[in-house]
């Protein structure tokens, strides 16, 4: 179902109790994937991101009746995910007493510690220099690398004007080439 | 979304060496079937929430605490959660918490027990007394207890003193009365008032009337009958 229906029907079928919950499953299937890997470039770790993206569609599940179709669903869905990705860092910081920095360390640690990590492989080393990066920033990289998400569409997940997120963009890709230059 | 021409064309022209490359991919590895079972744990989840038996907090993973306990140890799930501990008979029942006052509960509550002797646990009537009276009442209590302390010192200064009386009599009354009492003080002699006499000799006499001029002294004595102008 989740392949051949559109968002406006999927959304059609939620509002109906008898098909609430397939209509539900339809999305989850739908997005989970993209956003699974959005929340795991962001965490790093698969059980912090499985536990965020199961309190994302939670969310979702809760808040979906009331979603007006201004945006389109996969953006609103985008922004939940990288609120509640976000909302667990600040957490995680603080729980622990730690700063950005060492957070950030922290993440290249398990980086390292991944069975598969190999420190010659490109694709390693952009992630080790993505994590170096500041969190906004970070979503910013990650969404139009990864996700290949336009600016206009990312405004709207991340409530930022076109032209800043294009600077942003900018920013991270000169420090991350910097960095994977000199690692 | 873009073409990922796009993104890489941008790419080339902000970090050439990066763009380069071209667009690499996510390293990490999730396990096999993970998406597929998703789904499942998630709506599990879900309807447990709805049912009120699991929040957020509790689960881990998508499980509840008996799925939770039946992996980490089967042993421990087998085991029924009775428990063996024991309170007195009747201790929930009289058990009475008080709750400290906030701002979403504006009035006191003071319990006094009712007078029902043929009951087995003494009922509680709740009378509610806004906080507002209680404050009145307080405030009361503090002036009254100003007056009852402004009203003493006053009585105590309204006490006549003898001395500070006497500057209303003038002084004929006060001679007049000396007169007709006979009223003699001697110093050391007599301690009863009513036979007070006072013995001067003639030095003294001459000490107290240094300081009045001659000419006032004349025309006092003059004023004098005969018989009262000379002393001794």
């Amino acid at each position: 179902m989740a392949e051949l229906t559109t968002d406006t029907e999927l959304l059609a079928l939620f509002r109906k109790p008898a098909t609430k919950e397939k209509a539900f499953t339809g999305i989850v299937k739908k997005y989970q994937e993209k956003l699974y890997w959005h929340i795991r470039r962001m965490l790093v770790d698969h059980e912090d991101s499985n536990d965020v993206m199961q309190n994302v569609f939670i969310r979702v599940w809760n808040a979906l009746e009331s979603f007006r179709e201004d945006a389109q669903l996969y953006t609103w869905l985008y922004r939940i995910a990288t609120n509640e990705c976000l909302t667990f860092i600040e957490q995680r910081k603080k729980k622990a007493s730690i700063s950005l920095n060492e957070m950030e360390s922290g993440l290249s640690n398990k980086i390292r510690a991944d069975n598969d990590f190999d420190a010659n492989k490109l694709e390693w080393k952009l992630q080790l220099a993505i994590q170096q990066l500041p969190e906004k920033q970070r979503v910013v990289f990650s969404l139009r690398y990864y996700d290949e998400m336009p600016y206009d569409e990312m405004s709207k997940v991340l409530e930022t004007s076109a032209g800043a997120l294009k600077a942003s963009y900018h920013h991270a890709a000169k420090k991350i080439e910097d960095f994977i230059l000199n690692n | 979304m873009e073409t990922r021409e796009q993104i890489l064309t941008e790419l080339k022209e902000v970090a050439p060496h990066l763009g380069r490359a071209g667009l690499c991919l996510i390293p990490f590895t999730v396990e096999a079937g993970y998406f597929e079972v998703f789904v499942e744990n998630l709506m599990r989840r879900i309807h447990l929430e709805d049912a009120g038996l699991l929040n957020s907090e509790q689960s881990i993973g998508g499980i509840s605490s008996t799925e939770e306990i039946s992996g980490i140890s089967p042993l421990l799930a087998g085991i029924q959660k009775k428990n063996p501990y024991r309170v007195p008979l009747g201790f929930f029942e009289s058990l009475n918490v008080k709750i400290p006052f906030t701002e979403t509960n504006p009035s006191k509550i003071i319990s006094i027990p009712a007078f029902e002797s043929d009951t087995k646990q003494a009922p509680v009537k709740r009378i509610s007394i806004p906080m507002r009276l209680v404050q009145f009442a307080a405030a009361a209590c503090f002036i009254a207890l100003i007056g009852v302390a402004v009203l003493n010192t006053g009585k105590h200064q309204n006490t006549i003193d003898p001395i500070q009386g006497l500057t209303n009599v003038s002084d004929q009354d006060m001679a007049n009365f000396l007169d007709s009492a006979d009223i003699h003080w001697t110093p050391g002699i007599g301690s009863s008032p009513e036979t007070a006499s006072v013995d001067f000799n003639d030095n003294d006499i001459h000490e107290l009337l240094s300081n009045v001029p001659d000419a006032e002294l004349e025309q006092y004595s003059s004023a004098l009958p005969v018989e009262k102008r000379f002393v001794n």
